[in-house]
């Protein structure tokens, strides 16, 4: 709603944008082909996979889900793919019902742990192997991730080095029940510990979804208020980047370009402001998503094809910053 | 108001009059076809999903559908004792955000260490509390019942965002995974909990002259009144009742859920269109704890086939209110031939 008044989003940029939509959707299939080759002999051939989804009104978890999709039917199995609206009693409603249908294997797409949890230990206590993505679970074989230590602790030290080791910095930290969340949270504490002049402002922010850009805008909007003088604030840090545009564009609207902003995920719209110097986007942590979705479904067919699969796969995640951008999003094959 | 409709409608009626049986004919088709419709629906989905016509499937729609048909028997309540006008009658808005802040001061209390007896008096006393402030501004205030619990609606949802900031309070006692477990059968204790809670409602609404009273009260409040009913105390239970149901609701969601989580407003629409959905399960299509218990079931089993077909979830909303907009235009069109 207040998107296209508070952006400055012109024409040219939202062209920019499906450009670099189109080309990672290229270059994510050249990926996938290559991947295909190296796991030909997988085969998921009349098994019957569920994923399970949180939402997928997210770019990471649209990414994953449809990339598991695919790849189950490209090895040759049915998938059966509910998506639950972020609402945990949907969730809780489908995965019953998943449990009921007997699938081969159960893969869980991120979710708040203790939602789900006693309903991953049922599929298990019903002998249905669960996989997850995202979402460390006793109750998970393996759990197909970013290496979220490395990206927290990344992420952090590139927002302390930008301030100079000092200065107020905002956190956004509405979901810290959602694991990956909560340990790049806990990393930044962890850096942020052994740079006493930098301070963490009180009360943290809450992001919500959904309506997170536009939640993020208003309440960012509001505290600038409150610190109205350059310097006051030094950075904005919030655990993926959507609540990072809309933090991004209150500055921008704002005219307090001088703070950065910090996030995760590497959402498109998010790099294009990382690449633009005038935009007060920091860093963005990006993770691969359809590839972390694909070995999430590969993970399967070896795990049902009676090899042992590792507790956690990691994906590798690049930092995106305003010095190496055009280098990791050529990484990224979205350049 | 309703005695101008019926003058201005007169010289039509005398018309239709003319063939009564028609009206009765479609009455039925609507009444029983509905019945029908379900049914086949259930055929249906026993015949092309795999897994539907086990006793642990239907034993988990049953289980899945406990806190919105909680939720739909209280506004069941509300409608009959205010009236099912839409806009002037009874109507509870406030339900779906009275469970979320009733499951969040349940989890909050088990956070605080207090036991599931204080936490589930605290859930229920705060359903209570709902229903009560809605009663007075409906019954004292005198304001309409859409923009009552619209507004309380409003401030129990902030309520509970400032209870839990917004976050996920997660909540695990005996009594809580008692009630989220499944029997021998693998049928879920909430299932029983959900007929329990039925059979109950449906004992006190329809077969007590209190209940008798509420249907007084709603359809024809002047003759009620002339009657010497209380018609005030009446509708004030009706609202407290649901208030109540709502608290209930909130407990079990806490138990589904393990712990109180965001998002309770989204279940308001899906329980306004079961409740208004369940008048088409009765007789003599008028709001019903039974229809209202089949259309709670109606939905859940067409969610549940969907899934199990391998359908987008997505369709199920637009079926649904498909089916709010033919059986409510149906059952509006058919009282005005049956008066």
């Amino acid at each position: 709603m207040t998107k296209g008044q508070t952006t400055g989003l012109g024409r040219r940029d939202i062209l920019k944008l499906t450009a670099v939509a189109g080309t990672a959707l290229a270059a994510s299939t050249i990926l996938s082909k290559t991947a295909a080759a190296a796991d030909d002999a997988l085969s998921l051939k009349g098994k019957r996979i569920a994923i399970s989804a949180t939402g997928t009104d997210h770019y990471f978890d649209l990414q994953a889900y449809n990339a598991q999709i695919d790849e189950v039917k490209r090895l040759g199995g049915t998938p059966i793919a509910v998506d639950a609206g972020r609402n945990d009693g949907k969730l809780v409603s489908q995965l019953q019902t998943l449990i009921a249908q007997k699938p081969d294997a159960i893969v869980q797409i991120l979710g708040t742990l203790s939602v789900i949890d006693p309903w991953l230990k049922k599929a298990r206590d019903a002998s249905i192997p669960v996989l997850t993505v995202d979402v460390g679970s006793t109750n998970s074989i393996n759990n197909t991730t970013s290496d979220n230590w490395g990206i927290g602790k990344d992420l952090a030290l590139q927002l302390v080095s930008d301030i100079g080791g000092e200065g107020n910095v905002i956190v956004f930290n509405g979901f810290y029940g959602v694991t990956p969340c909560a340990i790049r949270y806990d990393q930044l504490v962890n850096v942020v510990k052994y740079f006493p002049k930098v301070k963490i402002i009180q009360p943290e922010l809450r992001d919500v979804i959904p309506n997170t850009v536009q939640d993020a805008f208003a309440q960012i909007t509001a505290i600038l208020n409150k610190y109205p003088e350059k310097g006051s604030i030094k950075a904005i840090w919030s655990a993926w980047d959507i609540p990072q545009l809309g933090a991004t564009q209150a500055l921008t609207a704002a005219g307090r370009t001088e703070i950065r902003t910090y996030g995760v995920d590497g959402s498109p719209e998010v790099l294009q402001l990382v690449a633009d110097p005038n935009s007060p986007a920091g860093a963005d942590a990006a993770q691969q998503p359809a590839e972390i979705g694909r070995t999430a479904i590969r993970n399967v067919a070896k795990l049902l094809s009676g090899q042992t699969l590792p507790r956690e796969t990691y994906v590798p995640a690049l930092l995106a910053n305003k010095s190496n951008i055009a280098d990791v999003v050529k990484k990224l094959g979205i350049g | 108001m309703s005695a101008d409709v019926q003058f201005a409608s007169l010289p039509e009626n005398s018309t239709t009059k003319a063939s009564p049986a028609s009206g009765k004919l479609a009455a039925a088709a609507l009444r029983f076809g509905s019945l029908l419709a379900f049914a086949a629906i259930l055929v249906i989905f026993a015949a092309t999903a795999p897994y539907f016509l086990t006793v642990g499937n239907i034993g988990n729609v049953l289980g899945q559908s406990a806190i919105s048909g909680v939720l739909a028997i209280g506004l069941t309540i509300v409608l009959i004792a205010g009236g099912s006008n839409v806009v002037t009658g009874g109507i509870d808005l406030s339900l779906a955000a009275n469970m979320g802040l009733s499951a969040a001061v349940y989890a909050t209390l088990i956070q605080l260490g207090f036991s599931d007896v204080v936490a589930t008096a605290a859930a229920l006393a705060t359903g209570l509390a709902i229903g009560i402030v809605n009663a007075l501004a409906i019954v004292f205030a005198g304001i309409v019942p859409l923009l009552a619990t619209l507004a309380v609606m409003n401030v129990v949802a902030g309520l509970e965002l400032v209870l839990t900031q917004n976050t996920v309070l997660p909540a695990s006692t005996d009594l809580l995974t008692a009630l989220s477990s499944s029997d021998g059968f693998g049928i879920p204790i909430l299932a029983y909990v959900l007929i329990g809670f039925t059979i109950i409602a449906t004992a006190i609404v329809q077969f007590t002259p209190l209940g008798l009273r509420l249907y007084a009260v709603g359809e024809f409040p002047e003759a009620a009144r002339a009657a010497g009913l209380p018609l005030k105390s009446l509708v004030v239970g009706a609202f407290v009742a649901s208030g109540f149901c709502g608290g209930i609701a909130g407990i079990l969601s806490v138990a589904y859920l393990s712990g109180s989580t965001t998002g309770s407003g989204e279940m308001l629409l899906p329980v306004v269109v079961t409740a208004l959905l369940g008048s088409v399960f009765s007789r003599r299509l008028v709001p019903t704890i039974g229809g209202t218990l089949i259309s709670t079931l109606f939905v859940g089993f067409l969610i549940n086939g969907f899934q199990l077909l391998n359908l987008p979830s997505t369709l199920v909303s637009g079926v649904q209110g498909l089916l709010i907009l033919i059986v409510v235009s149906a059952t509006t069109l058919l009282r005005k031939r049956e008066i």
